[in-house]
């Protein structure tokens, strides 16, 4: 049979204060980063935490964007002939940011400017999956699970839209800016990821490859206008109440696509659907985003969470070798990247601080790995050696740059959403292997901390062809409390 | 006797300690009500019953109340009795939790009333627990029982007593099914129209909508047996029916031409046997044989699964999937909890599971549980020994042959009861035994199920065989009954509604619009070829595998090694048709005539190019082709090129690569041209075909050129092509797992699709455009038109009268694009009634 639950009632479940849902020793093992007990106690209700927030935007720099020439800055060496690859640790100085003593990359001044206003992770580590494919690493940090699975594994914005529904009923909950799933490499593991998976597709993420094409997505059919539009809906309801088959309508499914037309029919014809158009902003605004499409997609996103969507992701896309992906002219293209993430990401947290959004949107910049010069994986790794140049020292400007993927230590920003303000947890060591060292944070862990800054405890639980499936893996997961406000 | 006095009243119960609403969230709740209008239909809870439920009840409750034990009439041992109740009645309120009995008496301070009367009960947690399950309706794994021996499926065939006939309705379904009706006193439906069986029968067996000629066609013929020859009729259009069915077979068997695994080379398809097989009706037994023991690389795809790049667990290994997806396909039965440990919800164990994967392996298989090694290592084993065992000592293909005569035993039943639920499930909307992957658990009417099942065997396992006897019951021409939230998981009481597919939806709008792209990306022979015709073809290859002189005398060319090979053809006239098949290891570009057709990156992927538009007469027309070698260090290189011409009179010609065609290592630019011609053309060398090249061009190449014979009227069909965007959105999955059951409801994400995506839109105003063009007499016949072939019955006058208004006199293709979107969202047409 299939499990029915009652959808007006998903979160029938007792609420608590999250920190008194941890024990006393649950605490003291956490902070002190002893092991801990599993608290997969299968006798105990779920408790969902209170929540410190109401939606998230998830930038993600797909394509492993290098730490150390981004937000952890080790010792600077410019290009020159016949540097020592093994010499090559960040390819950018470091510059001061509103942290006092706390640097970030040459390229990132805006960023710098605004880094008090969140949480900086330096310690985030990634399991080495034996080889580097990063649409399976992808995969991990979006579900929570390695891939395969036996089962097809919800989106983290998935589970969102599951647990807590949207906030505003005519806003689709997983909203998803930037990456084609056609026509580009990998195209069919980045779909098995972006997905409501087992949820089914109600659940599912609404693409926007293209912010500047969003508008379009929820507007009539193109080449059609308002009024047309309108009068084809009323043909339809027309067409409806004539029907001789009515008796059939009183079948539920029947009833619920008829519930569904006319969602569809609510947004497309809502005053929310002017969220997708970015061309509405004024002029300057569109200015200080448009430093391409990341960055409007940055702009949307602040559109959509002020009208009421629940998870957004804005994406630098992941197309093979490109963007972040760097296996050859690294540092050209990281600057680059720079310039395209570093206004947008600032004006996003400033403009939702602004409005009075920050407190309770929860803004994360992730990436699946980090990048090294030297070292592919992390020390030990059997992962095949994928960078294009393979020589000890460099000779062209081609070669200077971190095109390995690295997944001993790689950084992680908050913002909003409960957590601490200027405040940077663990650190990476100074010298390669340039692997945290210090309170290292799992995809596990983060993803806890991320569920259960929305009010999602780690533990929740779906039952999915007999198989107990949590929202971190087999409910594992534990929020690091220390980053929390 | 009783001591349970609490069941001799029934209170109005009142939580004591129970949870407060949740006032705090009503605002979240609200906003999810509305935005999710139907709960989801796929298998999950917030509680988990086997993990949360079982030890609280085993812990409390079955010393009394399981088994044979029914203290107060009341046995918890199953879900069934749980749900009678006691003999007070039902002892949950799912329309009201906390009144219900049981929350009372295992919360009850009152000694005299609380559960279990003895020991110190229930503990808040557990109470809680129990709460919040009975909210959630009290989910119940299927076929779970407390008390073994539970429900046990019989392995064997049993024969069945057909109850005597009623009314007159002889068939033998009808028969089964009138037993079970009158037995739960179940009023039968009433029987659908011409036109209503027709669109179900249409859709169900080839997944086509009913032309409006099949339409007229069908309501003008008065014959009494119209409608078993309709099925027949139906169930012989081979190649509709294999279209359709496609779809169907690769959910269940996860074969698709693109999606995870094919870019690192870690899978393979199966489409063209699948094709083949559906399209020859391939008896089922010998089809199973023929994955599971593959006779040849064609159908190995589905045993080989999917090799990810990287450290995968331990219960996902090539040969673990093989247990599950055999298991699963083919049994019904679920071994993904069993391949991690043993199931806490049926009766497989975790060395069953990997008994099923030893079969298949070819390295020493250590037994893992929750992908930690137990030291032990596992030995090929059929968990059915009843029938027979695998040998383990046999060679792997030996092995594989064993579990395929296993499987396909005349003896087991479990292998046909599996596959005829399942096509009931197509037909009827919901399977005999539901979910179809519980077969574990006991069926709704097992006469009927084993009837069917002994019916599949008896006719030497024609699948076409038991549809027909299916879709020729009077229950299967019956009204679709209509189905409250409530009443979804009832027991069977007739049809159901069933949505389209994306398939049968995107198909159907190919149909009334004319849109149906003009290439299928299957590889796959779109019908049945004349043997001789494919013998002729074979006789007339004439393509042998030729390089440059670096492969003079067995010698392998060196790594990109890239060189241009050309010919000229000659022409009196153009021919009728003309095609390319080009293979070349490692990569081509072809040129005709200064013009690109082609390029090919992987060998083993035959290209095929229509030359019939390209070719002119009374010119020499030149073909060239720039072939480049790979790899690292020297390695065989070939290229092989047959083109085929056919006149009007079918007379053929070939023209095959060889030693006649010339070579230079001088390069053309990248459109195929020289500025230059070179001067260095030299006669090519022939290479030695190597195996692998001849398995895989070969015979595709036959297939291929062969096709080119006979005209191909058929429309291309969606299960033919890539899913896109339109066809995910509606449901089709990415078949990395097993699909048995795809959702039946439609969501507001899918509904947004259909409202403004531009696949959608383009094709109906592309339909509108050449409907326009068709030059109707009048609006009236154009409206009927739409709604013939759509819901195959004419409008009736008010809906005439409202499609007219919206026409208006001079229908524009505005109107006619709207109003055919108005006719496509209705109900009648989303779903099969």
């Amino acid at each position: 049979m299939a499990f029915e639950i009652d959808p007006s009632t998903p979160r029938s479940i007792v609420r608590r204060d999250f920190v008194k849902a941890l024990t006393m020793a649950g605490l003291a093992a956490m902070a002190t980063g002893e092991p801990r007990v599993v608290r997969a106690n299968s006798e105990e209700p779920l408790v969902h935490p209170k929540p410190t927030a109401d939606a998230c935007i998830l930038l993600w720099m797909a394509g492993g964007m290098a730490a150390p020439d981004t937000f952890d800055p080790k010792r600077y060496r410019p290009f020159e002939k016949g540097l020592a690859v093994a010499d090559m640790l960040s390819t950018f100085p470091a510059i001061n940011t509103s942290i006092d003593g706390v640097q970030i990359c040459e390229g990132l001044e805006n960023i710098a400017q605004i880094l008090h206003r969140g949480t900086l992770i330096r310690s985030a580590v990634q399991p080495d999956l034996g080889s580097i494919l990063h649409s399976r690493h992808q995969y991990h940090w979006h579900t929570g699970y390695v891939p395969p699975q036996t089962v097809a594994c919800p989106h983290l914005g998935s589970w969102m839209a599951k647990v807590l529904g949207p906030r505003n009923p005519v806003m689709p909950a997983f909203i998803n800016i930037g990456q084609r799933l056609e026509g580009v490499g990998e195209s069919e593991e980045l779909k098995a990821f972006t997905t409501a998976g087992f949820f089914g597709s109600e659940f599912g993420p609404m693409n926007l490859p293209f912010p500047e094409e969003a508008a379009q997505s929820v507007k009539p059919p193109q080449g059609m206008t308002n009024t047309r539009f309108a009068n084809r809906e009323r043909l339809f309801r027309q067409l409806i109440d004539k029907n001789p088959h009515r008796d059939q309508l009183s079948d539920y499914q029947q009833q619920s696509m008829l519930r569904s037309l006319d969602n569809a029919y609510r947004l497309l014809s809502s005053k929310e659907r002017e969220a997708f158009d970015i061309t509405l902003e004024p002029k300057e605004v569109q200015e200080k985003y448009n430093t391409g499409r990341f960055g409007r997609g940055c702009l949307l996103a602040r559109r959509l969470i002020e009208n009421g969507a629940r998870f957004v992701e804005v994406t630098t896309e992941y197309v093979p070798f490109l963007h972040w992906d760097t296996h050859a002219n690294g540092h050209e293209t990281v600057a680059r990247m720079h310039q395209e993430i570093d206004r947008p990401i600032a004006t996003l947290v400033q403009e939702l601080d602004e409005r009075g959004l920050l407190d309770r949107t929860l803004v994360i910049v992730a990436s699946e790995f980090s990048r090294d010069a030297l070292m592919e994986g992390k020390p030990g790794s059997n992962a095949g050696d994928q960078a294009a140049f393979r020589g000890d020292n460099i000779s062209e400007m081609a070669h200077y740059g971190l095109h390995r993927h690295f997944t001993g230590g790689s950084s992680v920003l908050m913002f909003g959403g409960g957590m601490k303000k200027a405040y940077v947890h663990g650190q990476t060591a100074d010298e390669r292997p340039l692997i945290a060292i210090k309170d290292p944070v799992t995809v596990m862990d983060l993803h806890a901390t991320i569920m259960t800054a929305m009010g999602i405890s780690p533990r929740t639980v779906y039952s999915i062809e007999g198989r107990p499936f949590y929202v971190t893996e087999d409910g594992k997961g534990l929020p690091v409390t220390q980053l929390f406000a | 006797m009783s001591h349970h006095p609490v069941l001799k009243f029934v209170p109005h119960v009142m939580p004591r300690n129970g949870i407060p609403p949740l006032r705090g969230l009503s605002w979240v709740c609200l906003a999810f009500a509305v935005w999710l209008c139907s709960p989801s239909t796929s298998a999950f809870a917030q509680i988990d019953f086997a993990h949360q439920i079982v030890p609280i009840l085993r812990k409390h409750c079955m010393e009394c109340h399981s088994g044979t034990k029914i203290s107060g009439g009341l046995s918890l041992n199953d879900q069934a009795a749980f749900l009678q109740g006691s003999e007070n009645g039902r002892i949950v309120d799912f329309a009201q939790p906390d009144k219900s009995l049981l929350l009372h008496v295992v919360t009850t301070d009152d000694t005299d009333f609380r559960m279990p009367p003895k020991g110190p009960g229930l503990n808040k947690a557990e109470a809680a627990l129990l709460r919040q399950w009975i909210k959630e309706k009290a989910p119940w794994e299927p076929g779970f029982a407390f008390t073994r021996p539970a429900y046990e499926p019989p392995l064997k065939p049993r024969k069945v007593e057909l109850p005597p006939i009623v009314n007159g309705r002889a068939h033998p379904i009808d028969r089964l099914v009138d037993a079970s009706f009158a037995s739960r006193q179940i009023q039968r439906p009433a029987g659908i129209s011409d036109g209503e069986f027709l669109r179900r029968a249409s859709l169900d067996l080839i997944g086509l909508l009913p032309t409006p000629e099949e339409y007229a066609a069908f309501m003008a013929d008065h014959h009494p047996d119209k409608r078993t020859r309709l099925i027949q009729s139906l169930l012989n259009r081979d190649v509709d029916y294999a279209e359709h069915w496609l779809s169907f077979w690769n959910d269940l068997l996860r074969n698709d031409y693109s999606g995870t695994g094919f870019i690192t080379g870690g899978r393979r398809q199966i489409s063209s046997w699948l094709y083949e097989s559906l399209l020859n009706n391939l008896p089922y037994d010998q089809f199973a044989r023929e994955l599971i023991a593959p006779p040849s690389i064609e159908s190995r795809g589905y045993i080989d699964g999917i090799t990810w790049r990287g450290t995968v667990s331990a219960g996902q290994t090539v040969e673990i999937q093989f247990a599950q997806s055999v298991g699963q396909s083919f049994l019904g039965i679920n071994l993904k909890c069993a391949s991690c440990h043993d199931s806490f919800i049926d009766r497989w164990k975790l060395d069953e599971a990997y008994g099923l994967a030893a079969i298949y392996s070819t390295r020493p298989l250590e037994i893992h549980r929750c992908d930690k090694p137990t030291g032990r290592m596992a030995k090929a084993y059929w968990p059915f020994p009843e029938l027979g065992q695998v040998d383990p000592a046999a060679p792997r293909d030996e092995r594989l042959k064993q579990l395929a005569s296993l499987m396909t035993h005349p003896e087991n039943g479990r292998f046909t009861r599996t596959i005829v639920n399942r096509l009931w499930h197509r037909l009827m909307g919901r399977g005999i035994v539901h979910p179809l992957d519980a077969m574990q658990s006991e069926p709704e009417n097992a006469d009927l199920l084993d009837y069917l099942a002994n019916h599949l065997q008896e006719h030497q396992y024609d699948l076409k065989q038991t549809l027909e006897f299916i879709a020729t019951s009077e229950i299967y021409q019956a009204k679709a009954a209509s189905v409250s939230e409530e009443s979804l998981q009832a027991s069977f009481r007739g049809p159901r509604a069933r949505r389209l597919s994306a398939e049968q939806f995107v198909d159907a709008v190919w149909q009334l619009t004319g849109t149906a792209p003009k290439k299928p990306d299957a590889n796959v022979v779109r019908g049945k070829l004349d043997p001789s015709l494919l013998e002729a073809t074979a006789q007339a290859m004439s393509a042998t595998w030729i390089w440059g002189d670096s492969a003079r005398d067995g010698k392998s060319p060196p790594a990109n090694e890239t060189l241009a090979f050309r010919t000229t053809i000659n022409l009196l006239e153009v021919p009728h048709k003309a095609a390319a098949i080009i293979s070349c290891d490692n990569e081509y570009t072809m040129y005709l005539n200064g013009k690109k057709l082609g390029d090919g990156k992987n060998w083993e992927t035959l290209g095929s190019y229509s030359l019939t538009s390209a070719l002119k007469a009374n010119q020499p027309n030149q073909l060239l082709v720039v072939g480049k070698n790979a790899g690292a260090g020297n390695n065989p290189a070939g290229l092989f090129v047959e083109i085929q011409l056919i006149q009007k009179d079918g007379s053929r010609q070939h023209i095959g690569s060889s030693t006649q065609w010339e070579w230079s290592p001088t390069l053309p630019d990248a459109k195929g041209k020289y500025a230059q011609q070179p001067t260095d053309w030299k006669p090519a060398v022939k290479v030695p075909a190597l195996d692998v090249w001849t398995q895989h061009t070969l015979q595709p190449a036959i297939n291929r050129l062969a096709e080119l014979n006979f005209d191909q009227d058929h429309m291309v069909r969606s299960s033919l092509v890539k899913s896109d965007f339109l066809m995910r959105s509606l449901g089709r999955p990415n078949r990395d797992q097993i699909v048995s059951m795809r959702p039946n409801d439609l969501t507001t994400l899918e509904a947004i699709d259909l409202s403004n995506g531009e696949t959608l839109s383009t094709a109906l105003d592309q339909g509108a455009r050449s409907l326009l063009e068709k030059d109707y007499a009048t609006t009236p016949e154009l409206v009927n038109w739409i709604y013939s072939y759509s819901l195959s019955r004419p409008p009736t006058e008010t809906e005439l009268a409202t499609a007219l208004a919206a026409l208006g006199d001079e229908p524009t293709r505005e109107n006619v694009a709207d109003l055919l979107w108005a006719i496509l969202m209705q109900p009648e047409f989303f779903y099969v009634n």
